[in-house]
C-alpha cells in the first residue's frame, strides 16, 4: 500500500484529496471505547495510523482537516466471524434458501473438499477418517482473499473496517485472518493477522434414512469422533516427526500430511454451538481435545442456564446477530413450539445477559451483509437490554481482546490502525447516517443504500458455490 | 366342501347339524347393547344367534361348549386396518395397497383381499372377527400423495370383512362400506400437518417455509378439483336417471353413486380440527355422509362432529403427542374427550401388525377417562352401525351374525385369554402360524 | 414451558431429597416377592421395604394406599435422548462413533419415556451398519444436563447388527430407504459376518501392537506408542472384555453366526437384540449364556420378522435365556409394563418372571442389577408408582423417582398445563402484535 502511494499520486491527484497521508477530524464527539468519551475533540491520522487523539491537539501542518462539528468518531467495527473477502462462499441469494439466511454451521460440501473451489469432480465417499473428508485445515484466509468480493463495499457502509474472515468450510475449514475492508489492489495488503485460528463445522446429519450409504461422517456423533481422531493423529504426527527430526537414520520416514499439519499449526479452534447442550458438549469437547476454543453461534445463550455454563469455561463466544424471526404470513393454525416461540422473543436479548454475567463475547454479522440489516440487528439487541457502549465494545475492542490483536485495533488510541467510523448521530440508531469510513486511514464514503426490499440478490455472485 | 363353503356364505345353508350351530353353557354373556347376564346359555343356530337364556333346550345335533367360568361377548371389529391386502410392509409386492391414479373410487379392496394371508389367523384367535380394510392404506395417516407419487383424492372402496373364509366373498361383511377420500389437506406441501421437527424450525428461525397465502391457494385448487369430479359424477348421474341418449357407462361415476345417494359413507382422514371442519364442510356441500378418521386433536371440532352426528374412527390410541408441548398423554385422552362430547367413535388400529392391540388400544383409552363399557362398544356395537352392519354384528341379540368370543375375563385386560371364537356360528380353530411355530420350537429336540 | 416444569420440578425436590417413606403400597419387589407394606428412601438409595418399616426422621411421607410399587422400568434397546442422526451408516464399521458425544438431555422423550415408569435406558446406535457405534446407558433425570444424565459406572457397550438393515447400504436400489448413492459393502449375509471377522481381525492386530507397546515400556523402554485409532479401541475393548457387545439380530441363521464368531474371538455376545427367531436356536443361546432382548409382539413389518412370534420372550425364557422386553421406540417406550403383561398372555410367564423381563433382566443384561432393577435395600431407589395393577393396561404411572428424587408426578403434570397452555398463548399473542397483519382472512372451502 504505502508503496503504492507515489505511483497513485503520479496518476490520479484527486486522490491526494481524498486520501492524504495525514488528517484530523476536529470538534467531533469521539468514543474511544478504551477510555471515556471525549465530548469535543480530535483525532489524528498519520500514515494509516491513529497518531494522537485528545481534547485540545493541535492539528498537524498540511493535514487534511475534517470538521467533525456534530458527528461521532467510533473505532472501525470488526465482523468476529466472516466469510467477507472470499467470494465463493458467499451466502446463497435470497430466494432460493428461505430468506437467504445461513445457518452457524453450515452443512459441509457435498463432496470432500480436497482444494477449495475446485470444479466439482467425481469424489468417492470418505470411508473414514484417515480419508481426511472435508478437511482443508492447510488453508489460510488471508490467501483466498479476493479484494473484487462485493460484499467488501457492502459491509464496509455499515461501518465495518475489520472482518475475521474464516474459509468457512465444514469440517476442518482452515485458519481464519483478520481483513481490513480497504480497496486494495493486492489482497496482501488487506491482512492485519494472518492467522487467527481453526474453523470448525459440523452437521446434525441427514433424515431418518440419512446414514445409510452415504460418505463419512454423516452422524453428528461421526463428526465428532472424525475430529477427534483427527487430534490423536496430530498428536501421534508430532511425536514421529520429532523422533525423525532428531534421528532419521533407521526410522522409517513419516509421510506428509497437510491435515495434521494445518491443525498444528493452529493455535486456537472455533466451533459452533447454538443451544445450550451444544454449548455444554463444544466446551467439554475443546478441553478433552486440549484446544483454546471459540464458540460461535450461540442462539440459545439467552437461556438462564448459558451464562453460568460459559463463566465456568471462560471461553470467549461469538454471538449470532442473525436473530430468529417470526414466520412471515404464517399458517395461523401451524404448530408452534414454545423453544422457537422463546427464541424469536428472547434471542436477541442474549447479548445483554452475556454482558451482565461478564461472559467474554463479541457480536458477528452471520451471513448479514446489508448495511440496513447489520444496524437493525444490532439496534434489536440493544432494545431487548444491551447497553449501547457494550454494543459497540462487542463490535470493536471485545472480539479484538478475543483474537488477541487488541494492541493494534478496536479502539481509539495513540499508536492503533486508524479504523474509523463517522456517524451524524449515535451508532446503531434507527436514523443514524454513517458520513464517512477510515480503512488504514484511507477515507470511504457508505455506499447508497439499495433500493429497499432490493436485498442482496442484486449484490450476488451468480453461480456462486454453496 | 368348495360348494357349501359358497352356499354357506350366501347365507342360504340350513340344517341343525352343521358346524355353524352350537350351544354354549353356563356362560357369563356380554351382549353389549344390554346389561351382562351371568350363567346363562347361548344358542347359536345355522350362524346366528337363536337365543340367550337360562334354560335353552338343546336343539338336536347342536354341540355344546362348556362356558362355565367364562365369558361371551360379541367378536371385535377393528375400524381401520389394510388386513388381506397387505402381508409384509416393506416389501412392495406383498402389499396391495396405494394404487395409483388421482379419482378411483372405482378400486375395490374386497377384491383384492387374500383369504390365506397369515394375518387373519393371527388377529381373528385375539377374538377379532370383522375389520375394515382400506384401499389406500391406514398407516401413513391423511393426505394424498405418498412416497414420491402424485396426489391421489379417492382411493377406492373399503369393504367390512369378516376375519375368516374360505374366499373373500365368504369373508365380505359389506364389499363396500365406505370410500376412502383423502382431502386435500391446508399446510405444507407433502406435509402432514404435524410440526417442523424442533431442531430444523427452532433455532433457523423456521426458513424456507411456505406463507400461508401460497399454501391457502394450493389448498382451495385441491379441493375445487375433488368438488369437480363430485360435480361430475352427479351430472352423470342424472344423464342415467333422465337415460338421455348417448349414455356412456363409467366405471368411476357409477361407483360414485351409491355416495351420492347417501348410501355409502366417504371415509376422510382428518388430524385437525380444522381439518375435520373443512372435511364436513365438504360433505354438507356435497350433501354425502361422511366417517371422520384419526383425528389428533377435536379441539373446537367437537361440538360439530356431535351436533352434526358425524361418527368418528379414533387411533392409534397408543400414539405420541401431537408436538413436543403437547400433554404426553395427549393421544391416551382423546377417546375420553370424544366420549364427553357426546361423539359416536369406535377403534382401529392402523397398523397390520397390531390389529390385535385392538382391545389393549381401548383399555388405555379407558385408563385414561374413557368408561370401560364404552370402550366396549367402541371395538363392537360402534364399528357394527357405522360401517352399516349394526343389523348384523357387533352385539349378542337375536338373529345377529354368531360372531362370538369366549375369554377368561376382560377382553380388554391384556392377561384375558381368548379360549373359544366363533365366525358366522362357526368355531374357529386357535391356531396359526405363531403358535404352530411355537409349538414347533418348544419341544425342538 | 420446561423451564416452568423445572421450577415446579425443583418445587418439589426438596420435599424429596432426603428421606422419604412411600407406604400402604403394594410393593412388586421382583426379586423379594410381593407385600403390603412400605419402603424407605435415604440418601437415594433404598434403605428398607418390610411391612413395617422404622420411619426414620424428617422423612417425607408419601401415601401410596391401593398403588403398587415397581422398580424403575429398564429399557434395553432406545434411540432417545440421541443429537443428530443415530447411525453413522457411511462406513461398514462406525465403531469409532460414541452416543456418549452427542446425548441431548433436552429431548421431550425423555420425560415421556419417564410419564411411562421408564427410569433407566440402553442408548444404542443405530442399524445401519455391522459393526455400530459406542453406546452407553442412561438414567432418565429429566432437568439433568448430559453428564447428569449417565448411569455412573456402568459398562459401556457398542452396537453390531446383522441382516436386512446392514446390508441395505449394499443394495441401494432395493428396499425403503435405499439411497441413490453407491453401495456399501456388504450387500449380503455372508458380507456382514464378513465384515465382522475383518474387524475384529484388525483389532486383534491393534491389541496386539499396544500390548506389544506395553511390555516395552514395563521394561523401561521408550517406544513411540502406536498410534490410536478410535475405530479399534472400542473393538479392542469388546475383545479385553470391557465392553459389551448388543446386537441387532433377527433370523436364527445370523444369530448362531454372532454366537460362533463371538466363540472364535474369545468374547461373549452380551445381548442379542431384537432376536425375533431367538426362540429357533433359544438352546444355542442359552448355551452362549448370551442374553436376548426382544419385543413382545412386532411382527411381519419386513420379511426377517415374518417369523417372529409373541410367545419368543416365554419360549427363550424356559430355556434358560435371561430375557426382557424392549421397546426400539420412544412411543412403546412409555408402556412397556404392558409389554411384560403380554409375556403373561403368550406362554404363561407368572407375573414376577413377565415383571422382570422390563426391570431385573435388563438390569443384569447390562451389568447394573446390583444397582437397579429391583425393591431391596441398598439398591438406588429407582421406582415407579402405579395407581392399579402394573401388568394391566388399566394402569397408569402416577409417580417415578430416580435416586430417591421425584422426577414424575402426574397431578403435578396435569395441574400445571393450563399455565404452560397460558404462557405459550402470551407468547405467540406477543409475536402477532409485533407483526404487520397479512390481508385477507380465512378462506372459503370450495
Amino acid at each position: 500500500m504505502r508503496k503504492l502511494v507515489p505511483a497513485l499520486l503520479l496518476l490520479c491527484a484527486w486522490a491526494i484529496a481524498e486520501n492524504p497521508r495525514t488528517l484530523a477530524i476536529r470538534n467531533a464527539k469521539i468514543v474511544t471505547v478504551s477510555g471515556p468519551v471525549i465530548d469535543k475533540g480530535t483525532v489524528v491520522v498519520r500514515n494509516g495510523l491513529i497518531e494522537a487523539v485528545g481534547e485540545n491537539l493541535a492539528v498537524p501542518a498540511g493535514a487534511w482537516v475534517i470538521d467533525g462539528e456534530g458527528m461521532t468518531v467510533y473505532p472501525g467495527l470488526i465482523d468476529s466471524l466472516s466469510t467477507v473477502g472470499i467470494p465463493s462462499l458467499a451466502p446463497p441469494p435470497a430466494g432460493r434458501g428461505g430468506r437467504g439466511q445461513t445457518t452457524t454451521t453450515p452443512a459441509p460440501p457435498p463432496s470432500p473438499a480436497t482444494a477449495p473451489a475446485t470444479a466439482a469432480a467425481p469424489v468417492t465417499p470418505a470411508k473414514g477418517p484417515e480419508d481426511r473428508p472435508a478437511t482443508t485445515s492447510w488453508i489460510l484466509a488471508a490467501n483466498e482473499i479476493d479484494p473484487s468480493d462485493h460484499r467488501i463495499e457492502s459491509v464496509r457502509s455499515a461501518g465495518f473496517t475489520t472482518t475475521v474472515t474464516f474459509p468457512a468450510r465444514a469440517i476442518f475449514g482452515g485458519q481464519g485472518s483478520i481483513i481490513d475492508l480497504a480497496s486494495a489492489e493486492r489482497a496482501g495488503e488487506m491482512v492485519v493477522v494472518p492467522a487467527v485460528g481453526q474453523y470448525l463445522a459440523v452437521s446434525r446429519g441427514g433424515g431418518m434414512f440419512g446414514g445409510f450409504g452415504a460418505g463419512f461422517p454423516n452422524a453428528l456423533m461421526g463428526y465428532i469422533a472424525y475430529i477427534r481422531q483427527i487430534y490423536l493423529d496430530a498428536e501421534h504426527y508430532k511425536l514421529l516427526k520429532e523422533a525423525y527430526a532428531h534421528s532419521p537414520r533407521g526410522m522409517e520416514r513419516p509421510p506428509y500430511d497437510r491435515a495434521l499439519e494445518g491443525v498444528l499449526e493452529s493455535k486456537r479452534i472455533l466451533l459452533p454451538a447454538n443451544r445450550v447442550v451444544e454449548m455444554d458438549r463444544m466446551l467439554r469437547f475443546a478441553a478433552e481435545l486440549q484446544q483454546p476454543v471459540i464458540l460461535y453461534g450461540m442462539r440459545e445463550a439467552y437461556r438462564p442456564e448459558a451464562a453460568p455454563l460459559l463463566k465456568k469455561y471462560g471461553s470467549p463466544v461469538l454471538v449470532s446477530m442473525h436473530w430468529s424471526e417470526a414466520p412471515r404470513d404464517p399458517d395461523p393454525e401451524a404448530y408452534r413450539t414454545m423453544r422457537s416461540l422463546e427464541n424469536i422473543d428472547q434471542g436477541p436479548a442474549a447479548p445483554g445477559l452475556l454482558q451482565k454475567a461478564g461472559v467474554p463475547f463479541a457480536l458477528y454479522s452471520d451471513g448479514l451483509d446489508q448495511p440496513r440489516e447489520l444496524q437493525r440487528a444490532v439496534k434489536k439487541a440493544i432494545d431487548a437490554g444491551l447497553a449501547r457502549q457494550d454494543a459497540i465494545r462487542a463490535l470493536t475492542l471485545s472480539p479484538a481482546e478475543i483474537y488477541g490483536v487488541a494492541d493494534r485495533m478496536g479502539s481509539i488510541e495513540a499508536g492503533k490502525i486508524a479504523n474509523l467510523v463517522v456517524t451524524k448521530g449515535d451508532l446503531f440508531d434507527d436514523h443514524t447516517q454513517i458520513e464517512m469510513i477510515f480503512v488504514d486511514g484511507k477515507q470511504y464514503k457508505p455506499a447508497p443504500e439499495p433500493p429497499a426490499g432490493g436485498g442482496r440478490g442484486a449484490t450476488e455472485e451468480p453461480g456462486v458455490s454453496q | 366342501m368348495k360348494l357349501l363353503g359358497i352356499l354357506i356364505g350366501c347365507g342360504l345353508a340350513a340344517g341343525a347339524a352343521s358346524n355353524n350351530s352350537v350351544l354354549i353353557r353356563g356362560a357369563d354373556v356380554y351382549p353389549v347393547t344390554s346389561a351382562p347376564v351371568k350363567g346363562v346359555s347361548i344358542l347359536v343356530l345355522d350362524g346366528k344367534i337363536a337365543e340367550i337364556g337360562a334354560k335353552i333346550v338343546v336343539p338336536k345335533g347342536v354341540r355344546v361348549v362348556d362356558g362355565k367360568g367364562l365369558r361371551v361377548y360379541p367378536g371385535m371389529i377393528d375400524s381401520g386396518t389394510e388386513l388381506g391386502l397387505s402381508e409384509i410392509e416393506m416389501i412392495r409386492e406383498t402389499v396391495d395397497t396405494g394404487e395409483l391414479g388421482e379419482f378411483m373410487p372405482q378400486l375395490r379392496a374386497l377384491a383384492a383381499v387374500n383369504p390365506d394371508s397369515e394375518h387373519f389367523a393371527v388377529v381373528r384367535i385375539a377374538g377379532i372377527t370383522s375389520v375394515m380394510t382400506f384401499p389406500a392404506g391406514t398407516g401413513g395417516g391423511e393426505g394424498g400423495g405418498g412416497r414420491g407419487r402424485p396426489p391421489q383424492y379417492i382411493s377406492g372402496q373399503a369393504a367390512l370383512i369378516h376375519t375368516f373364509g374360505r374366499t373373500w366373498e365368504d369373508m365380505a361383511v359389506s364389499g363396500s362400506a365406505a370410500v376412502q377420500v383423502r382431502f386435500p389437506i391446508l399446510g405444507p406441501p407433502g406435509g402432514r400437518g404435524g410440526p417442523v421437527p424442533e431442531n430444523i424450525a427452532g433455532l433457523a428461525g423456521e426458513t424456507g417455509a411456505v406463507t400461508f397465502t401460497e399454501m391457502t391457494r394450493t389448498y382451495q385448487q385441491e379441493v375445487a378439483k375433488l368438488a369437480d369430479f363430485f360435480d361430475e359424477a352427479r351430472r352423470y348421474q342424472k344423464a342415467k336417471a333422465a337415460n338421455l341418449p348417448g349414455f356412456v357407462r363409467d366405471l368411476k361415476y357409477e361407483a360414485m353413486l351409491p355416495v351420492l345417494d347417501g348410501k355409502l359413507p366417504v371415509a376422510i382422514a382428518a388430524a385437525t380440527p380444522r381439518s375435520i371442519h373443512d372435511a364436513i364442510q365438504f360433505a354438507e356441500k356435497q350433501n354425502v355422509k361422511i366417517v371422520i378418521m384419526q383425528p389428533r386433536e377435536l379441539g373446537s371440532a367437537a361440538a360439530e362432529l356431535k351436533a352434526k352426528n358425524i361418527p368418528v374412527i379414533l387411533g392409534r390410541v397408543l400414539a405420541l403427542p401431537r408436538g413436543q408441548d403437547d400433554p404426553y398423554d395427549q393421544a391416551f385422552t382423546l377417546p375420553g374427550e370424544a366420549y364427553k362430547a357426546g361423539i359416536k367413535f369406535a377403534f382401529g388400529t392402523f397398523d397390520n401388525q397390531f390389529v390385535r392391540n385392538l382391545p389393549y388400544q381401548a383399555a388405555t383409552a379407558v385408563a385414561f377417562g374413557l368408561p370401560q363399557e364404552e370402550a366396549l362398544k367402541a371395538i363392537t356395537i360402534n364399528p357394527a352401525q357405522i360401517w352399516g352392519a349394526g343389523d348384523q354384528l357387533g352385539s349378542l341379540e337375536k338373529d345377529k351374525s354368531a360372531d362370538l368370543m369366549v375369554t377368561t375375563g376382560d377382553p380388554l385386560e391384556i392377561q384375558t385369554q381368548v379360549k373359544h371364537v366363533f365366525i358366522r356360528g362357526q368355531e374357529i380353530e386357535l391356531s396359526s402360524k405363531q403358535t404352530r411355530l411355537y409349538d414347533k420350537y418348544l419341544n425342538r429336540q | 414451558m420446561r423451564k416452568s416444569w423445572i421450577v415446579a420440578l425443583a418445587a418439589l425436590a426438596p420435599l424429596y431429597a432426603q428421606n422419604i417413606v412411600i407406604q400402604n403400597a403394594t410393593i412388586m419387589t421382583v426379586t423379594k416377592g410381593t407385600l403390603q407394606g412400605s419402603v424407605v428412601i435415604k440418601d437415594g438409595k433404598i434403605a428398607e421395604v418390610g411391612e413395617k418399616v422404622m420411619m426414620p426422621q424428617n422423612a417425607t411421607v408419601i401415601d401410596a394406599g391401593g398403588q403398587y410399587v415397581i422398580p424403575g422400568i429398564i429399557d434395553c434397546h432406545s434411540h432417545i435422548a440421541v443429537d443428530g442422526n443415530v447411525n453413522e451408516g457411511s462406513v461398514s464399521v462406525s465403531s469409532m462413533v460414541n452416543i456418549k458425544d452427542v446425548i441431548n438431555p433436552e429431548d421431550i422423550a425423555i420425560y415421556r419415556a419417564l410419564a411411562g415408569g421408564v427410569t433407566t435406558a440402553n442408548i444404542l446406535h443405530g442399524s445401519a451398519n455391522p459393526i455400530g457405534g459406542q453406546t452407553l446407558v442412561l438414567k432418565m433425570r429429566w432437568g439433568k444436563d448430559a453428564q447428569g444424565m449417565i448411569f455412573e459406572g456402568a459398562m459401556p457397550g457398542i452396537k453390531f447388527a446383522l441382516g436386512e438393515n446392514p446390508k441395505r447400504s449394499g443394495n441401494p436400489q432395493g428396499g425403503r430407504g435405499a439411497t441413490q448413492t453407491a453401495a456399501r459393502y456388504p450387500a449380503t449375509r455372508m458380507g456382514v459376518e464378513d465384515t465382522i471377522r475383518e474387524a475384529l481381525n484388525e483389532a486383534k492386530d491393534y491389541k496386539a501392537e499396544w500390548d506389544e507397546y506395553g511390555a516395552k515400556v514395563a521394561r523401561g523402554e521408550h517406544p513411540i506408542p502406536p498410534r490410536k485409532d478410535l475405530k479399534l479401541e472400542p473393538l479392542k475393548e469388546v475383545l479385553e472384555g470391557k465392553r459389551y457387545v448388543h446386537a441387532h439380530c433377527y433370523r436364527e441363521d445370523e444369530i448362531l453366526m454372532l454366537l460362533r464368531v463371538a466363540d472364535d474371538y474369545g468374547f461373549k455376545i452380551r445381548t442379542l437384540q431384537h432376536v425375533l427367531e431367538g426362540y429357533k436356536v433359544a438352546e444355542e443361546i442359552a448355551a452362549s449364556g448370551t442374553g436376548a432382548s426382544t419385543f413382545s409382539d412386532w411382527w411381519a413389518y419386513k420379511i426377517e420378522a415374518y417369523d417372529a412370534i409373541p410367545y419368543n420372550a416365554a419360549l427363550m425364557q424356559k430355556k434358560g435365556i435371561v430375557v426382557s422386553l424392549n421397546s426400539d421406540d420412544e412411543e412403546l417406550m412409555r408402556h412397556l409394563n404392558t409389554e411384560a403383561a403380554k409375556a403373561m398372555k403368550y406362554g404363561g410367564m407368572n407375573e414376577t418372571d413377565a415383571l422382570a423381563m422390563v426391570t431385573i433382566n435388563p438390569a443384569k443384561q447390562l451389568g447394573i442389577d446390583g444397582r437397579v432393577g429391583s425393591i431391596e435395600a441398598g439398591k438406588d431407589a429407582d421406582l415407579a408408582i402405579y395407581d392399579k395393577y402394573p401388568l394391566s393396561d388399566y394402569a397408569k404411572v402416577q409417580k417415578v423417582l430416580i435416586d430417591g428424587q421425584l422426577y414424575f408426578d402426574r397431578d403435578s403434570d396435569v395441574s400445571g398445563r393450563p399455565a404452560k397452555a397460558l404462557e405459550k398463548q402470551k407468547l405467540i399473542e406477543k409475536e402477532k402484535q409485533s407483526q404487520p397483519k397479512p390481508a385477507g382472512g380465512r378462506r372459503p372451502v370450495e
